[in-house]
């Protein structure tokens, strides 16, 4: 973007560079495209059971919601444990896991390769492993969040202590300090507001991430949601999306307003 | 800023003490107990070990195949949001269309608010199980995002080469060509491609409803205890995601960079 940037050597090089990507892009796309049986002209043949699905889920069954109640409250109380063990779990985590920070180089990139791991499971996954280690119920749904929350807030929170003000750990250090009273007044201190801010953050996700957990069994308004789906009730699905959408925008309202108080 | 420290502990306080209550209370709703909680690594110790070792055949007939299709659908839902994105991003830009902008961007939250397994709800019934459905709801629901951010990328631009632009007699078909796209399209595509990791792990997850993909798999293993089998899942799934999150990784530094 500089002004004075040198002239591109290989021209010729660069754009035929381009042409090889953009050969390979349209070539994944129209693989993609036929794996995936896209068809924007069925979507238009369909209409008909575009229209009848769109009949089925109107208007909807708002006598139903007496019975959304105390799911809605199962789903939120998910959401609570998950976030709060999992923001425990990940204050230590994170910690060890940021480089600087930790012990030994050593010490961080084991706990780093722990996290990333911990990351690569879509969050439904940790729910149908819980689901069927514990069995089905809201205990495998905050067990899975727990889970997400750590993968979340501690990843977040390691690169906050990576780039903490490290004239203040050498001041603990000059006067005597070991490790933990290092961490104690030098590194805790600096990243606490981030830490709040990121378990809220959290908060959001786990609101959002526990109303479908249900869908795998693992408690929660998705527990109704399945029923109503498998016995093709939509006019009641359509009144749980409603009130799901209604929850979660809500909540996150309140959470950003948090969020923003903190920071 | 000049406030006495003092008055700002009880507040803290409070809200330690609330969470914790929060906390205990919804603890206990849920089911947690120290006889089960104590229990935990035991099962799941069991369960984890029955994984081992995990079913080679299977996975090379079966999961082979849904993890390409899950690869398939997150591409496909990811342009597809993208084409979508793109206009909605420029035209939600308060810097450049200040009145349009303002009732764009709150329809692009609410968009993102709607996770992408209740879209494929509708969409399962409407186009019928499989990837198709999928790969709609995982575009619809990147709209959201996708759209948002470009946008934020196109108010945090330079302003000058629009000026130039303009006063040099450019349209606003030309400010777009010349001043707005060269600027944002390498920030633009490196958000497209971390939509792309994102979405890999959505779409394995919503064959839990039909709509394609490894998550129906891991479901059925797991229902029928076939555990082997499951590890398989679990295991491809993990290679799956760090594989892509590291290219895709790779490419968007480049992006951002040069």
């Amino acid at each position: 973007m500089s002004v004075g940037a040198p002239p591109r050597a290989g021209r010729g090089r660069g754009a035929l560079l381009v042409a090889v990507v953009v050969a390979l892009l349209a070539l994944m796309t129209g693989w993609s495209a036929a794996g995936v049986g896209f068809a924007p002209g069925e979507l238009l043949r369909n209409l008909g059971s575009l229209r009848r699905i769109v009949g089925d889920s109107f208007p909807p069954d708002w006598a139903f919601w007496r019975r959304l109640l105390a799911p809605f409250l199962e789903t939120l109380q998910i959401a609570v444990v998950g976030s709060v063990l999992g923001g425990l779990i990940s204050l230590p985590l994170a910690i060890l896991a940021a480089r600087g920070v930790a012990p030994t180089p050593a010490v961080a990139w084991v706990h780093r390769q722990a996290m990333n791991l911990l990351r690569t499971m879509p969050d439904l996954f940790w729910a149908m492993l819980f689901a069927s280690a514990v069995g089905f119920g809201p205990f495998a749904g905050a067990l899975a969040l727990t889970v997400f929350t750590v993968a979340v807030v501690s990843k977040l929170l390691s690169e906050s202590a990576e780039s903490i003000d490290f004239a203040l750990t050498e001041t603990v250090r000059a006067g005597g300090g070991g490790w933990s009273s290092t961490v104690r007044f030098a590194v805790l201190p600096q990243i606490l507001p981030q830490y709040v801010s990121f378990v809220l953050y959290a908060f959001e996700i786990n609101v959002r991430a526990s109303t479908v957990l249900g869908l795998v069994g693992a408690g929660g308004i998705g527990m109704v949601l399945n029923t109503q789906r498998t016995t093709f009730q939509y006019q009641r699905v359509t009144l749980i999306v409603l009130a799901i959408f209604g929850v979660v925008v809500l909540l996150e309202q309140l959470s950003e307003a948090a969020r923003r108080r903190l920071v | 800023m000049s406030r006495p420290r003092r008055s700002r502990l009880p507040g803290s306080l409070i809200v330690t003490l609330a969470v914790t209550a929060a906390f205990l209370w919804a603890a206990r709703a849920v089911g947690f107990s120290a006889d089960r909680f104590g229990g935990l690594p035991g099962s799941l110790a069991r369960m984890l070990a029955q994984f081992f070792p995990p079913d080679v055949a299977y996975g090379r007939e079966v999961v082979l195949g849904a993890i390409v299709e899950s690869i398939q659908i997150a591409w496909v839902g990811t342009l597809l949001g993208a084409v979508l994105s793109l206009p909605l991003g420029l035209f939600g830009a308060r810097n450049l269309f200040p009145r349009l902008g303002a009732w764009i961007k709150p329809v692009l939250g609410g968009i993102r608010a709607v996770p992408e397994i209740l879209l494929a709800l509708y969409f399962v019934p409407a186009v019928g199980l499989g990837a198709f459905a999928g790969a709609l709801a995982i575009g619809v629901h990147s709209v959201g995002m996708l759209g948002k951010l470009t946008a934020d990328v196109v108010e945090s631009m330079d302003t000058g080469p629009v000026e130039a632009v303009t006063a040099s007699g450019g349209g606003a078909v030309g400010v777009l060509r010349f001043a707005v796209l060269p600027q944002v399209l390498p920030e633009v595509l490196a958000l497209w491609l971390f939509r792309f990791e994102i979405n890999v792990r959505a779409s394995a997850v919503l064959g839990v409803v039909g709509a394609g993909g490894i998550g129906g798999v891991l479901l059925n293993t797991l229902r029928y205890r076939q555990f082997p089998q499951a590890g398989a899942v679990v295991l491809l799934t993990v290679l799956l995601v760090l594989t892509i999150d590291s290219v895709s990784g790779a490419i968007r530094k480049r992006l951002v960079r040069g």
